[in-house]
């Protein structure tokens, strides 16, 4: 049979993830997600079924392993059709099977995965990753937590800030520094998988946050942890190929919250306009600037989700993508801050108020300019790689 | 126990559908496509039955060859193989299907089959009671509760004032209405491994049937646009406009 190609469902089954997320966060996640805004609190009971009914975590780890097996456009597909509805919701998925699951899973032995990776992929225990501190964030060579090797185990110190899933997680992967040697200061990071319940580890006060509220955000301390030597992921030295290795995926699948957070800007927008809202005798979409608003928030949520495909698809653990993913977040990001901002100002008076979806989809769009890398980390990054290419 | 189910491919109904230039159909192109509704109750309750007594659910559909997704869906959520018949349903009627889906029932030798009651694009509603009669098969329509045991199916139907209950003995046929069940969502792995699944694909020929349509569709039009209401001063205008406007009373 031939198929024609598509590039947002590259596969039969593709289409059929997508259709099932979406169905079941229309009756699922849409109904609660200004609720959880609002309360700023997490709905671990629906996180947990993301699993237990869907099947959503692991989704990149081989069938073999326990996971679904699947690519980083399954990812972006489900991340992306579930911020439809609740992108806070979505970012603590993300922290889970991307930050965690998929960069644990491609990176651990197999004593390592025996062990943790059950517990996350049923969605018994809630992960998250550390990397960014007080004083370190895009600028992750800045980072001063510390392990230090001691006979069987390595001690752990420091204070991880920002962690998606600190105060509901059970288990992290923590960056720290093994070794102060000047010379090699690319060797000096070592990664560690951490329990929120061993001796040591606690979680700071939640953040109070601008938007993606329904996401638990706050510090983890490590005083004195004792880490054993088996939860050293990789080898030690080896962190910085790790954390490279897992960014394309982090920035597409991040790119894919602000790609959600714009369909459902248009869509909502594109409603309101064409076919409820008059004024003047004439729908709004009658209006010149109104136009000009909807036809600017399709052209670059199309054009920013047809290079995140394009980009997810050439993802995998031995090709390189960092210009791609990179041009990716850069460009949905601003896009769905401006489709957002755009809806608000179409929807009037109903556009600024909580009832309708629009104020917070663009207070949770602002995180993703920030997180995972900042937008100006992208532009540096991007003229590094162009440099490679006409330098 | 060997469960016969049916999915058909419809155009999602929450969709706006235009007609084409002629009016002789549907402009299909950019619009999705999705599982009939009531077939997914038919499905959730072939495999509830197969989780309850064990055995096999074939999940057949009739239509063009992108139908597998249907299929692969209801595999998806439980299914073991699937079969398609390829045919043009622009050329098809209910008389067609039902002749192609006795001709599936007879090779498979099912012991139930589970359909929708109709399916919510043309809303004909006579594909599970012309298999039945085909095939001579009693037939439980409607049904809102559905029991199996002991080679009989008890089969709840609503009825205007209450419920009707029937007793039909197996092989039999029953249509799904609303409230049967819950379907249940396909999992990333219950896709997966529907990717593995068999699907069978057969023509009306590989089935002896040679499908000779009784009814064709003339054209279509979509309803007249309605006109918009009016308020009135006092109850006696009301009464005036229902009996000499609206013709009502």
């Amino acid at each position: 049979m031939t198929q024609r190609f598509d590039l947002y469902n590259p596969t039969e089954a593709h289409a059929t993830i997508r259709e099932m997320v979406r169905s079941w966060g229309e009756e699922h996640v849409e109904p609660q997600a200004r609720e959880h805004d609002e309360t700023e609190k997490f709905n671990e009971g629906l996180f947990r079924r993301l699993g237990s009914e869907l099947g959503l975590f692991g989704v990149t780890v081989a069938e073999e392993h326990g996971g679904v097996g699947l690519d980083a456009v399954a990812s972006v597909i489900i991340i992306e059709e579930l911020s439809r509805f609740d992108p806070g919701l979505m970012l603590s998925y993300l922290a889970h099977d991307i930050l965690f699951v998929n960069n644990f899973y491609h990176t651990a032995n197999p004593e390592q995965r025996e062990h943790y990776l059950p517990r996350v992929i049923s969605g018994e225990w809630i992960a998250g990753m550390a990397m960014s501190e007080p004083g370190a964030g895009t600028d992750v060579l800045g980072m001063t937590t510390r392990a230090v090797r001691q006979g069987d185990s390595y001690v752990l110190n420091g204070t991880k800030a920002w962690i998606t899933n600190a105060p509901c997680g059970d288990v992290f992967l923590v960056y720290a520094r093994t070794s102060d040697d000047p010379d090699n200061c690319r060797q000096a990071w070592s990664s560690f998988v951490v329990e929120r319940g061993w001796p040591g580890v606690s979680v700071g006060r939640k953040e109070e946050k601008m938007g993606m509220k329904s996401s638990p955000t706050s510090q983890l301390i490590f005083e004195d942890v004792e880490v054993p030597v088996e939860n050293l992921v990789g080898t030690e030295g080896s962190a910085l190929i790790h954390m490279m290795r897992n960014l394309e995926i982090e920035r597409v699948t991040l790119a894919a919250q602000s790609a959600g957070i714009a369909l459902r800007c248009l869509d909502d927008m594109a409603r309101y306009a064409i076919t409820e809202r008059k004024a003047f005798g004439k729908h709004l979409s009658e209006f010149g600037q109104i136009q000009r608003f909807l036809a600017e928030s399709y052209a670059e949520t199309a054009s920013g989700r047809a290079l995140l495909y394009d980009v997810s698809r050439r993802i995998s653990s031995d090709s390189r993508q960092s210009l791609g993913a990179a041009a990716a977040k850069l460009a949905l990001t601003g896009t769905a801050e401006r489709v957002a901002r755009r809806a608000i100002q179409t929807l009037g008076g109903y556009g600024y108020t909580r009832e309708f979806p629009v104020e917070r989809m663009l207070r949770d769009a602002i995180l993703l300019s920030i997180g995972g890398g900042t937008n100006e980390a992208m532009h540096k990054n991007i003229v590094s790689d162009l440099r490679r290419i006409y330098g | 126990m060997k469960i016969l189910t049916t999915v058909k491919r419809v155009v999602d109904p929450d969709a706006k559908v235009r007609l084409n230039s002629d009016n002789s159909g549907l402009v299909t192109e950019g619009l999705e496509a999705k599982m009939n509704a009531f077939d997914q109750y038919g499905v959730e309750e072939a495999i509830k039955l197969k989780e309850a007594h064990g055995g096999e659910v074939i999940v057949v559909s009739i239509g063009d060859s992108a139908g597998t997704k249907e299929i692969r869906t209801a595999l998806a959520m439980g299914g073991d193989r699937g079969v398609l018949v390829t045919a043009d349903m622009s050329e098809i009627d209910p008389k067609g299907v039902a002749d192609l889906l006795a001709a599936v029932i007879e090779r498979e030798a099912p012991d139930i089959v589970l359909m929708g009651k109709l399916s919510v694009d043309s809303e004909n509603n006579q594909v599970g009671q012309r298999v039945a009669a085909k095939l001579g098969w009693p037939q439980a329509t409607f049904a809102f509760t559905c029991e199996v045991a002991d080679g009989w199916a008890t089969v709840g139907r609503e009825v205007d004032g209450g419920t009707a209950n029937v007793r039909v003995k197996l092989p039999a046929i029953v249509t799904a209405d609303l409230r049967l069940n819950e379907p249940r969502y396909a999992s990333l792995p219950g896709i997966m491994k529907a990717k593995r699944k068999p699907i069978e694909e057969l023509t009306p020929d590989d089935l002896g049937v040679e499908l000779e349509p009784q009814l064709i569709i003339q054209g279509y039009s979509l309803p007249p646009a309605r006109a918009a209401g009016e308020i009135v001063d006092d109850v006696d205008s009301l009464i005036d406009r229902l009996q000499n406007t609206a013709k009502v009373l």
